[in-house]
């Protein structure tokens, strides 16, 4: 390894100064369970690293008395895990935890670093962006809040500059809307998705008023959608609607091949899994969405 | 006379580990914690072409960094090794590349310096071009290819049956074995149903947690390498050979191994090392990242093609098989996998007309040599899948049909070697019991649907090998065990002190057992093939014997009478007047064998026994994504005389587990000779998730009149018929045929598309 500089600067301003919006050798570092596998595989070198670590109360999580969810981009996935109160105010993200890495990894992985790493196969970027989940995103000059929905741009790509971090994370109540989230493994248990679908569903019943479905992992980025929606809109999730929600998805989705699995093998989980993520969140089918 | 009396036999105890708790207080000793005064690190730079004239190597911009202390390439090699080609079947395996470069990840350079960091980045200012040659990768395409691996054959001395390779140009079949047993042809035209199929295997990894690692110090007469090595004796006479010293000068010492799985045999990193501690004249130390485990040895794959002439009334009257062996770069110990397991191509079963081709090929991918079960896991997965194939088109049940086929004791395997001792028939019922084979079984409705499959396989050990032991009686009665035999996670220790407990009447935890130190334990072949409880365990026997020979004549001696029961320890103080002396028996043990006749392959004696081991399982397969969920793996095996049977259930569980791995997601992915999944995130071996809710593991009654108190090895025997009993599952749940490995989602979903009617894109 070739020695860099690590900087540890104690608050988020300084931290944004010790940026430099033109170098990418220049990086800020959170848990540094994504970047440090990076250096040892020697695609990334840094010459200069600023650790987010002692960022006075960057590692806050706050669940508001509204159910709002607040989370500093510190916060680790474990911390996150054990807060009081998150299995019920957001069953899915507890959930989605529970099969995300390991105890270890979750332990020292940040919020912040699971969202700006960009990389599709993780499991909460489609999550958040189902919630409604916005970020706040510090620079130089000014905040910005964006969308979670809006901050991929593409594969292992943010909307982040250079100069920005990722300074919170704010989770909109789930109030009476119901989430899934599955992720479908193709090799073994512990393996990156093949698919990750996530699902919002606002319904009565089975009537669905509103339905917020991304998919990640078999997409480039985490992608809403929007066909799959609309079929779901205001139907009722029986299974003739759950196949059309299913067929909207697979004939818009654009599915990317990796060592998971084939563009076409993906499609089909696609056509698969939306429907499945609805059935769970509704609670219908088997405890994998699987119709009765 | 009596020591410490152990009171009850050793022979059938659950003895618990005797390292079991410094492992896991973190205090057994491994390569990688060793670290010698002045020790420099060398890191490897690999070749990234496939095959290739190396045209220049530049390591100018490395020597420059600082803290390096020099940069070895294979002509700085050959200034300390002449001729500096190894392998224990072929001398084609250059310590580090010269003039020509044969797969991706080849060693082309090292980089020694005090600190590793400093190493690695250095082997990345290197600089190499080559000139790229045609390269071949598939082992069928490899036996007409106009790219040749090697432009000509170099076996090694050693081998007696590879002599008429020497020279050989123009060719990358590195050995073809070849087996004719009756009249198959003529069999094949008569029979009432005729079955062809071709099988294929992947590539894989042997996935030890602990990488390759070796230290090599040189002496002020001789060298020390420390070697994470399952065949110590072999790396001792191979070092001496490529060094031209005598054996004694080249000490090797193993500490535990952090799994080998037959990957750390023969030369490894150990001729890398040596060279470079001699040129630097300080103790170097390679340790290589689990990335890079994937260029230094793997498991062969194999394509497989069967053809079966079967009789009205469900008898198997003539088998033809042919088998390619992807060879990789290197030959490795693969002409042995290719003959020694080639030969039971046919599978367990009584067959009078049999026809077997096997070959070895090179192709330019990363080397392959043995993995636990040495060929026979590819072999069962064709064999077995082609026995469910047959039963399921004459409409007979899988077990009757294979019941009616098996080899029983006493009739001659396809080599013309009688089976004995080999309850094929017991394990077959087990595996019927344990599944519940005649009762009603619950095939799932909707998108989950539920199948169940049964395989069987064998192997012959491999022969004829050679171990030697020494038991040491000290004078306060305590015994100490000296054995080459590699202690790599699968007890080997723990079963040596049963075996000489047994015979000294100690308790097996109060023998100390000295392992691989070839300075110190005597020669053995190599801790391989499920061979050492059987040969080393009859060499401890006889060791031990001979000390209890000798501790009674030492009573005879001192004037006691036969059958004494004054202690040890009193025999030692009546004869040397204080606690002195001591009692030292040896043993050794080599098995007798018949070579096969050249032009038939046959012989009356090819092994000294034959392990067989079953495997069903109950499965459900969700039809709308191909995932396939295994409810139940029922592993039954035949362990002979089981000396420890704690340990045996462990060995079988954990070859079983390593197996299913084999089966259902490894697999190294190649891109024109490049592997695309060189990680352990890319890679994906089983998780705890992944293992069936319910492992069942039995060791049926059995006696190896040959075997230690009846033993038999066990280590390799619960990997032979995983895969086919899954992929028999498969077809009995929904009604496709995998005849490819690894048996994914995506391949099960495309099967079922397929046999639809409606296969699915490719892209
Ligand atoms: C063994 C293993 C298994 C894993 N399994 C899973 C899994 O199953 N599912 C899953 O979703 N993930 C998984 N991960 C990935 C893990 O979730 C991410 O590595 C982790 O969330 C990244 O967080 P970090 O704090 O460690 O980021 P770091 O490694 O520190 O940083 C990652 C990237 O984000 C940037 N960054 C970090 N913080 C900020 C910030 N506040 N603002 C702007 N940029 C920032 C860094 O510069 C870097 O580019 C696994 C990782 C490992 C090592």
């Amino acid at each position: 390894m070739i020695p860099f500089e690590l900087a540890e600067p104690r608050s988020l301003k300084e931290a944004i100064s010790l940026l430099d919006g033109a170098d990418e050798t220049v990086r800020p570092i959170a848990g540094g369970t994504a970047l440090m596998l990076m250096m040892k595989a020697g695609v990334f070198h840094p010459t200069r690293l600023i650790a987010l670590r002692y960022v006075a109360g960057a590692n806050a999580i706050e669940l508001a008395g509204d159910k709002t969810l607040r989370l500093g981009a510190l916060a680790t996935l474990g911390a996150l895990e054990r807060t009081k109160g998150l299995r019920d105010a957001f069953p899915v993200i507890a959930q989605t935890l529970r099969t995300l890495s390991n105890v270890r990894v979750r332990n020292v992985a940040t919020i912040g670093g699971n969202l700006a790493h960009a990389d599709p196969h993780m499991d909460l970027p489609p999550v958040l962006a189902a919630l409604g989940a916005q970020v706040t995103v510090a620079g130089p000059n000014c905040e910005r809040t964006v969308a979670v929905e809006n901050l991929f741009a593409g594969y292992y790509e943010t909307v982040l500059a250079r100069n920005e971090l990722i300074a919170q994370v704010s989770v909109p109540p789930l109030g009476s809307k119901r989430a899934a989230y599955v992720k479908v493994t193709t090799r073994s248990a512990d393996d990156w998705p093949a698919l990750g679908v996530a699902v919002v569903i606002d319904a009565e019943g089975r009537n669905v008023r509103r339905a917020d479905v991304f998919v990640s992992a078999a997409t480039e980025k985490p992608t809403r959608l929007k066909a799959a929606e609309a079929a779901l809109r205001g139907a009722e999730a029986d299974e003739t609607n759950l196949k059309r929600a299913g067929e909207a998805a697979a004939s818009e989705v654009e599915t990317m091949a990796d060592p998971q699995g084939s563009a076409s093998y993906k499609k089909e989980l696609v056509r698969v899994f939306v429907a499945r993520a609805v059935r769970k969140a509704l609670g219908l089918g088997d405890a994998q969405g699987r119709a009765g | 006379m009596s020591m410490v009396s152990a009171g009850a036999s050793q022979i059938g105890r659950s003895l618990p580990r005797l390292e079991g708790r410094a492992k896991v207080t973190g205090r057994a000793e491994y390569v990688h914690n060793l670290r010698l005064p002045g020790m420099l690190y060398g890191k490897i730079f690999r070749s990234t072409v496939a095959h290739g004239r190396i045209r220049r190597i530049d390591t100018a911009a490395a020597r420059a960094l600082p803290g390096v202390f020099r940069v070895v390439t294979g002509e700085d090699i050959c200034k300390v090794i002449p001729n500096p080609y190894y392998g224990p079947a072929f001398h084609d395996q250059p310590i580090l590349a010269l003039d020509k470069v044969y797969h991706v990840g080849q060693p082309v350079a090292a980089v020694l310096a005090a600190d590793p960091h400093v190493a690695e980045q250095a082997v990345q200012l290197i600089v190499a071009e080559y000139d790229e040659l045609p390269a071949v990768y598939d082992e069928v395409e490899a036996v007409t290819s106009k790219a040749v691996v090697h432009d000509e054959l170099k076996p090694a001395g050693a081998f007696a049956d590879l002599k008429h390779l020497q020279g050989r140009k123009n060719t990358n079949v590195a050995l073809d074995y070849h087996l004719r047993r009756g009249d198959a042809e003529g069999a094949l035209a008569q029979a009432d149903h005729v079955f062809e199929h071709e099988f294929r295997t992947q590539q894989v990894m042997h996935t030890p947690l602990e990488p390759f690692v070796s230290v090599a110090e040189p002496r002020e007469n001789g060298i020390t390498i420390h070697s994470a090595s399952q065949g110590p004796s072999f790396v001792r006479v191979e070092i001496a050979r490529l060094l031209g010293w005598p054996e004694n000068k080249v000490r090797i010492k193993v500490p535990y191994l952090g799994g080998g799985f037959g990957g750390k045999l023969y030369i490894k990193l150990e001729a890398l090392v040596a060279a470079l501690a001699l040129i630097a004249r300080r103790p170097v130390k390679i340790a290589l990242t689990m990335e890079e485990q994937f260029y230094q040895i793997t498991k062969h794959a194999a394509t497989l093609r069967i053809k079966s002439g079967v009789s009205k009334d469900g008898r198997i009257t003539a088998r033809k098989c042919e088998v390619w062996w992807n060879g990789g770069a290197f030959a490795d110990v693969g002409p042995r996998v290719t003959q020694k397991s080639g030969f039971s191509a046919c599978g367990p079963y009584d067959v009078d007309n049999v026809h077997i081709d096997s070959y070895a090929l090179y192709t330019n991918l990363p080397p392959a040599g043995a993995l636990r079960g040495f060929g026979i896991p590819q072999l069962c997965w064709a064999y077995e899948s082609h026995t469910d194939m047959m039963a399921r088109a004459l409409k007979l049940d899988p077990i009757e049909f294979r019941r009616r086929n098996l080899l029983r004791d006493g009739r001659p395997q396809a080599t013309g070697t009688l089976v004995h001792d080999t309850p094929l028939e017991k394990i077959l019922d087990r595996l019927a019991v344990r599944l519940n084979w005649g009762a009603p079984f619950d095939r799932g409705n909707g998108t989950v649907r539920r199948g169940r499959g049964v395989a069987i396989g064998f192997k012959a050990v491999i022969s004829p090998t050679t171990s030697m032991a020494i038991v040491n009686v000290s004078a306060d009665g305590s015994a100490t065990v000296y054995v080459g035999t590699v202690d790599m996670g699968q007890g080997s220790d723990t079963a040596m002190a049963q075996l000489a407990g047994e015979v000294l009447n100690l308790p097996a935890e109060s023998i100390t057992v000295v392992h691989s130190d070839t300075d110190v334990t005597p020669y053995d072949m190599g801790t391989l093939g499920s061979r050492s409880l059987y040969h080393m365990g009859h060499a401890v026997k006889t060791a031990a014997e001979e000390a209890l020979a000798k501790l009674r004549a030492l009573a005879r001696e001192v004037g006691l009478p036969e059958g004494t029961n004054v202690p040890v320890a009193e025999l030692f103080r009546r004869k040397y007047g204080m606690q002195a002396g001591n009692v030292i028996g040896t043993g050794s043990f080599v098995p007798s064998y018949t070579p096969p006749e050249p032009g038939t392959g046959l012989t009356t004696n090819v092994t000294p026994f034959w392990m067989a081991g079953g495997a069903g399982c109950e499965l459900e397969v969700d039809t709308e994504t191909g995932h396939v969920r295994l409810i139940k793996l029922v592993n039954v095996a035949d362990a002979g005389r089981q000396i420890n049977p704690r340990i045996v259930e462990t060995q079988l569980s954990g070859a079983s587990i390593m197996q299913l791995g084999f089966t259902m997601s490894e697999r190294m992915d190649f891109e024109a000779g490049q592997m695309t999944n060189a990680s352990l995130a890319d890679y994906k071996i089983p998780g705890l998730h992944d293992l069936p809710r319910v492992i069942e593991n039995e060791a049926v009654e059995s006696y190896e009149p040959s075997g230690p108190f009846g033993a038999k090895g066990v280590g390799e025997t619960a990997t032979f018929a995983v895969s086919p009993a899954i992929a028999n599952g498969i077809e009995d749940a929904v009604g496709v045929r995998l005849m490819q490995l690894p048996l994914t989602p995506e391949a099960v979903y495309r099967a079922l598309r397929a046999a639809h009617g409606t296969p699915l894109g490719e892209e």
